[in-house]
């Protein structure tokens, strides 16, 4: 079966694209994969169906929803929240109207008199201010054959916008680990935080919580690992909450080896954020991967990841509160930390193996190209074994037999 | 406790499975149940009739039977287990291994279409959903389970069953090494034909009908064994235990088997049993001289073991009694106190 696959990869530096790369080699051995180049607008001749990763960032998919639109296909939806994506490619295409179509089609007449607002400069940009409250999935997923998805939470999400096609969760695949020598960056409790260092990924509370987690362990350090975005200053809030220099190692981009040997030192791994677009984490991954313990906000995908592994912080008035207590249990009790990079790593073995997670990607292809096929010849098969013997389509034993075809995903 | 024991039924094939549930049935009534089989035919091709054959399970009632409630039913191998039932235990012999690890091989059924390919998926979804509704789920080995846990994510507990009831004895470590199998590509007969006509003193008795005897039948002549390759075809208990009483060893080399009774058959009767490296769930008990002899694939290997067995009888006799203690653990009473408890 040939498969045409969209996605950014690298050299780009996003997550899709580091995914795609580890993706792509284990999906080829299941399907014929073509990958298409960046730009194409259409998949090669004899293609049988279409694969288009999609996130938030215009930057990188506006070329793959382009394709989309084009021709219907298999969509990852990597991000639920894609309103900043669909901005990209109406506002920032001057295209005001393509906007206000989208925000009226998902939230009616209040969605087009907020989008004209926005359009007007009467209030903040929408995807700058409240893009989770407008996320714009059928933008996309109008013109989706079949959905992947990553997380029970983006498919709920997709299920809610009204999206009644196939869906299946695939889990993100893990990479394999390295053989790498961790990097200790210091000789007492380490943790590390890695990504871009922003308020939406909390960095603000981090710090806060760090702050007292210092004071009863003064040897412990504060790993940030990551770009700092542009309006947040980092240096101001160190100041105004005392931290010393000793305490923060301080890391911009590094590369993948680096990641993962940093990685690979610390002792406590925190991953927080809000709001989530729905997207999952290739640092949770890679941190699971090498057995560390997580400290996650209770959101989205990061919810759902077992207790077993993770310490989930909620997202309210007491979260800096929460997290420095979950960091000061991790700090203290060695066991514990040791028991959930236990627990992490045997759910990377087994949710997120990279042969098994290429798999169901292979079945959720083979099912959008020759599912509709299947489901008919079926339906045709057992509507006229019912005829021959009298059964009206309209009687109670036809609908008895519908529901126990509709048990086992039979003929739809 | 009502049981009801489901079973496929192939029209006009007899095989293991088969002789697993009848006795099944015949052990359960044995300690006072009252047990039934309960039968459909299934035809797995062409094109979809795998699934609305299969389907055919999923209309059943069995919650009732004359009036009377049915407690729990045994499932054993696809598609029985998509019948509907509360308490649903599936006793897995083996899942529709054309859609799994057969599929691509010469042994495969889903072509490259799409609608190919989806029908494939469609199996494997079915699998997952009614294997999923089990409230129990055994295999019938780990090679089984192994298999089941990567398509579908879900574990079963290991659960050989014993094999059929014969006056198993050791007559004499004989001349000949005896196959017992439904005679199909995947038992890979052929492969003992291979080495038989390479070492020109080794005899072979073949026992079991299937759609592959005239091929290995015209095999046998090609290579001139005539009067050392006997085809028994089905055999009566009574003769089956007269030659595995009376055989050097068993031969038993399918693909990547499910398990098969037939090892444990071998050992009852003080037999060793010859396989190969890629045998599968023999390979669960047949280890390599401790109760048997395990060899790569190949003709000259089978021959060279063969060859061996026959000049040291001493050490054939030592391993079919290893053998033996392994196959005496595996009894009707361990097994059922687990599938009903």
């Amino acid at each position: 079966m040939k498969v045409a696959y969209f996605s950014p990869l690298p050299p780009e530096r996003t997550g899709v694209a580091d995914y795609s790369a580890l993706l792509v080699p284990a999906l080829e051995t299941k399907v014929d994969l073509t990958v298409v180049r960046r730009g194409s607008r259409r998949a090669p001749r004899g293609t049988d169906v279409a694969l288009y990763h999609v996130g938030n960032n215009p930057d990188a998919h506006a070329w793959i929803v382009d394709a989309l639109r084009r021709r219907p296909g298999v969509v990852v939806l990597h991000d639920f929240v894609l309103h900043h994506l669909v901005a990209g490619m109406t506002v920032g295409r001057r295209d005001g109207h393509g906007y206000l179509d989208a925000m009226e089609h998902e939230h009616g007449v209040v969605g087009r008199l907020l989008a004209h607002g926005v359009l007007d400069k009467r209030i903040a940009p929408l995807w700058e201010s409240r893009p989770a409250d407008f996320p714009l999935p059928w933008f996309v997923l109008e013109h989706a054959t079949g959905v992947i998805v990553h997380s029970t939470t983006v498919r709920d999400g997709a299920r809610a916008a009204g999206y009644e096609g196939p869906v299946s969760l695939v889990p993100h695949p893990a990479w394999p680990v390295p053989r790498v020598a961790p990097e200790r960056v210091a000789e007492g409790l380490v943790v590390g935080c890695f990504g871009v260092v922003n308020a939406s990924k909390r960095i603000p509370e981090l710090l806060e919580a760090f702050a007292p987690l210092r004071q009863e362990h003064p040897d412990a350090t504060l790993l940030l690992v990551g770009p700092t975005a542009p309006a947040f200053d980092l240096e101001r809030r160190l100041q105004r909450l005392g931290l010393p220099e000793s305490g923060l190692v301080r890391e911009e981009w590094v590369d993948e080896v680096r990641l993962w040997r940093l990685l690979a030192g610390v002792d406590v791994c925190v991953n927080l954020r809000h709001p989530t677009m729905g997207e999952t984490s290739g640092s949770v991954i890679r941190a699971l991967s090498l057995g560390k313990p997580l400290v996650v906000s209770d959101v989205g995908w990061f919810s759902e990841l077992p207790d077993a592994v993770a310490l989930k912080v909620p997202v309210d008035e007491e979260e800096s509160d929460v997290l420095a207590a979950a960091l000061e249990l991790l700090a203290s009790r060695e066991d514990v930390r040791e028991a959930m990079g236990r627990s992490g790593a045997e759910l990377a073995r087994r949710e997120h193996d990279l042969e098994r997670v290429a798999e169901r990607y292979a079945a959720a292809l083979e099912e959008a190209a020759g599912g509709d096929a299947v489901n008919e010849a079926v339906l045709r098969d057992v509507s006229k074994a019912a005829a021959d013997v009298g059964i009206s389509p309209a009687g109670a034993e036809a609908g008895e037999i519908a529901r126990r075809l509709a048990e086992v995903e039979l003929g739809r | 406790m009502r049981i009801a024991v489901l079973r496929p039924q192939v029209p006009f094939a007899w095989g293991g499975t088969e002789i697993f549930t009848d006795r099944l049935v015949s052990e359960l009534r044995g300690r006072g149940h009252e047990a039934d089989l309960v039968t459909v035919p299934f035809k797995w091709y062409p094109g979809t009739q795998v699934l609305t054959q299969s389907f055919l399970w999923r209309l059943l009632d069995l919650e009732e039977a004359d009036g009377a409630r049915v407690d729990l039913v045994v499932a054993t191998k696809f598609p029985s287990y998509l019948a509907r039932h509360p308490n649903k235990r599936v006793w897995l012999v083996h899942q529709f291994r054309q859609a799994y690890e057969l599929d691509g091989t010469e042994l495969g059924q889903f072509g490259d279409s799409a609608e190919e390919r989806a029908l494939r998926r469609k199996v494997q979804a079915l699998d997952r959903i009614a294997l999923g509704e089990a409230t129990k789920l055994f295999a019938t080995s780990r090679n089984v389970a192994d298999r089941l846990e990567r398509s579908t994510g879900l574990e079963a507990e290991v659960l050989p069953h014993p094999p059929q009831g014969l006056d198993y004895r050791c007559d004499a470590y004989g001349e000949f090494v005896l196959s017992v199998n439904r005679l199909d590509r995947a038992k890979r007969i052929d492969l003992l034909l291979e080495a038989a006509a390479l070492d020109p003193s080794l005899e072979v008795v073949v026992a079991g009908e299937g759609p592959d005897r005239e091929r290995l039948e015209s095999l046998a002549r090609e290579r001139g064994l005539d009067g050392r390759a006997r085809f028994a075809g089905r055999v009566s208990p009574e003769e089956l235990a007269a030659l595995y009483g009376q055989c050097l060893a068993v031969y038993y080399a399918p693909v990547d088997e499910d398990f098969g009774m037939v090892p444990f058959e071998a050992f009852l009767a003080e037999k060793p049993v010859l396989t190969t490296s890629d045998a599968g769930g023999p390979l669960e008990i047949v280890s390599d001289r401790r109760t048997g002899l395990v060899v790569a694939p190949e003709a000259s290997e089978l021959a060279r073991a063969a060859g061996w067995l026959r000049a040291h009888r001493d050490e054939a006799a030592s391993l079919g009694r290893a053998g033996k203690a392994i196959a005496a653990e595996v009894t009707w009473d361990r097994a059922l106190e687990r599938l009903l408890g």
